[in-house]
């Protein structure tokens, strides 16, 4: 096999890898804030799909609009889905196996009112950008490397925002320890809704810059919450460096692995490399043993 | 705590169980014992489930993996091997178990909640994708069709017992046993020191461990024994509809259902589960003219009853009951 398609397949590895980093990020984050792990954030996704489907094409709003729009709405699904179960639900006690269980009901009630609402038929979105970007003999569409490039940006303002601000400040000491964080003054509750907020903007993103790859369906959601699930593993659970690096390498596994193997193996291969990883480093490759 | 059985729950139960009997005997039709066999085997499986999340507090999402493997594993076992059902579905159930084992091995030392959860949804995505590639083995999603029947057999005064689409009363004497049969054995295991180990566990891991608890002895135990409960409530189910295929058998509807049915009945109650898979699996049955509002009526009551009934509708009868016994006392 020549080097050019090698190289071709790592960089699609990575490109998927990144958008792996978004939906992994968004899991690793609402943890990493409230250790809920959250079932429905596949369907926050596929809401994202949607919306970005029915601006887009339905209404022909440009995507340069449309893609922020549909995060700022998802932002705010999220914040209201917290406040309105695991608001309640934290406070109690079995809180992690109810917000476990309550969210993979919101996961199956959100999927289903998709289907009742926008019907059982795959949604295609065009793409964005037409063209194809040619390095020597490595021919690279110029749709993925946008993908990349707006994958790189928001995880880079995801950092920003983490780091820098005194949002991110509070989200961070929230994070740590959230009784201290109330005692100093940090209205750890509605960080918590913020941070949920972020979370489904971010797998909004992926959604619609994966939209004109796979189409728009209800069902779209469940492998992409697999895959997120992988990558937060693999990158230490609730660690959100940890999910964009897991994510990368996830892209770049499931790459080589199709090269070796056939394509319908792919979800295989990330499955079986997360229970190794479990079975070997279960604080994650990137995380402390606790 | 396990309590001993009271003399009004010994009465209804032995209510049920002569209700449960004679509802072929009182004419029954075809399609009421088949809506009460599949209640039936989702019982089974629902009590297995439970066994693990609710007593031993393992949140496993894995489960319908063991009843997928079991089912294939019994399918392909009577098919290939020329083995009767009646001995394959026990060697389906013991596939299940070996890898309900082998699965339980990495995940059952970790006491992280999501991981658990994740690893054991991965595993059992792993069995459907594997189930749905081998088309060799499984035929894939075409479905696996030609699964033998139970072999009938002549019971002394009653005649000859067939086992067949048009007589469901067989199946549904059967099933009626399998129930009985998990459920006994699910309670000698809740009554044996096992039981109290898995109580400990429960009620503070760090503090059985402490006092000589071998957790991941109990917890393989544990998992172990309710993959082979569910393997064979699933080889049932194989020769009981004849055709498989892997989003039937090992979709994640199935485990959704079993979750719905386990947190609608009382998670970690002992009738529980078999409320949640009676009220879960009629209603499925009477919306079926609304069939896409089913699953959306499902997931509203998983967080309904999450929300406002977190011990499920198994402690709601206690919460009426209880003013009774006071004024009694």
């Amino acid at each position: 096999m020549p080097v050019s398609l090698y190289i071709e397949q790592i960089i699609n590895g990575l490109i998927a890898g990144s958008m792996y980093a978004l939906i992994g990020g968004g899991i690793a984050l609402v943890y990493g804030v409230t250790r809920v792990l959250n079932m429905a954030h596949g369907e926050f996704y596929m809401l994202g799909g949607y919306g970005v489907f029915y601006l887009v094409v339905a209404h022909a709003v440009p995507p340069v609009a449309a893609i922020p729009l549909v995060a700022l709405l998802l932002f705010a699904l999220g914040v209201i889905v917290q406040r309105l179960t695991i608001h309640y639900l934290l406070p109690r006690e079995g809180w992690a196996f109810a917000c476990i269980a309550a969210t993979l009901g919101l996961s199956i009630a959100f999927q289903n009112l998709a289907l009742v609402t926008f019907g059982e038929d795959y949604k295609a979105v065009p793409y964005y950008v037409d063209g194809v970007l040619r390095l020597g003999d490595v021919r690279l569409p110029l749709q993925r490397a946008l993908m990349l490039a707006v994958a790189v940006i928001t995880l880079l303002a995801m950092a920003f925002i983490l780091k820098k601000t005194r949002f991110g400040w509070a989200l961070r000491a929230a994070a740590q320890d959230a009784d201290a964080a109330s005692v100093c003054g940090i209205p750890v509750g509605r960080v918590h809704m913020i941070t949920f907020g972020l979370s489904a903007a971010l797998g909004a993103i992926a959604a619609a810059m994966l939209a004109p790859i796979y189409s728009v369906s209800p069902w779209m959601g469940l492998p992409v919450l697999f895959k997120g699930f992988v990558v937060v593993i693999l990158g230490g659970l609730g660690s959100f460096p940890g999910a964009i690096v897991g994510g990368f390498l996830l892209g770049i596994v499931e790459a080589i692995g199709v090269q070796l193997t056939s394509a319908e193996w792919r979800d295989a291969i990330g499955f079986a490399v997360m229970i190794l990883v479990v079975w070997l480093r279960p604080w994650g490759l990137f995380g402390k043993p606790q | 705590m396990f309590q001993p059985l009271s003399s009004a729950a010994i009465f209804s139960a032995l209510a049920a169980a002569i209700a449960l009997l004679a509802l072929p005997l009182a004419g029954a039709g075809g399609y009421v014992l088949h809506v009460m066999i599949l209640v039936m085997i989702f019982s089974v499986f629902a009590v297995a489930y439970n066994l693990v999340t609710g007593y031993l507090g393992l949140k496993t999402f894995g489960h319908h993996a063991f009843f997928g493997l079991g089912a294939y594993g019994s399918a392909l076992i009577s098919m290939h091997g020329g083995i009767s059902p009646w001995l394959s579905i026990w060697l389906g159930a013991g596939v299940a178990a070996a890898f309900g084992i082998f699965v339980g091995l990495p995940v059952l030392r970790i006491k992280s909640m999501p991981h658990v959860a994740i690893v054991t949804l991965a595993f059992a995505e792993i069995v459907r994708i594997a189930c749905s590639n081998l088309k060799g083995v499984t035929r894939g999603e075409l479905g696996l069709w030609g699964i033998p029947t139970f072999g009938g057999f002549d019971l002394p005064g009653l005649g000859k017992v067939v086992f067949n689409a048009a007589n469901k009363t067989g199946y549904y004497y059967l099933a009626a046993g399998l129930l009985a049969l998990a459920l006994v054995a699910t309670a000698v295991i809740l009554r044996s020191k096992v039981g109290l180990a898995i109580f400990a566990i429960r009620d503070g891991e760090d503090a059985a461990e402490s006092l000589g608890v071998n957790l991941t002895r109990i917890k393989l135990f544990v998992f172990g024994y309710s993959a082979f409960v569910v393997g064979a409530a699933g080889g049932f189910y194989a020769h009981y509809v004849g055709i498989l295929t892997p989003s039937a058998a090992i979709g994640a509807d199935v485990m959704i259902m079993v979750i719905a049915m386990t947190l609608v009945g009382g998670l970690g109650s002992f009738t529980g589960p078999l409320i949640g898979a009676l009220l879960l699996t009629s209603l499925g049955e009477s919306l079926r003219f609304l069939d896409q509002y089913r699953l959306l009526v499902y997931g509203a009551m998983i967080v309904m009853c999450v929300m406002f009934a977190p011990r499920g509708l198994a402690s709601l009868g206690e919460l009426l009951r209880r003013p009774r016994k006071s004024t009694a006392a």
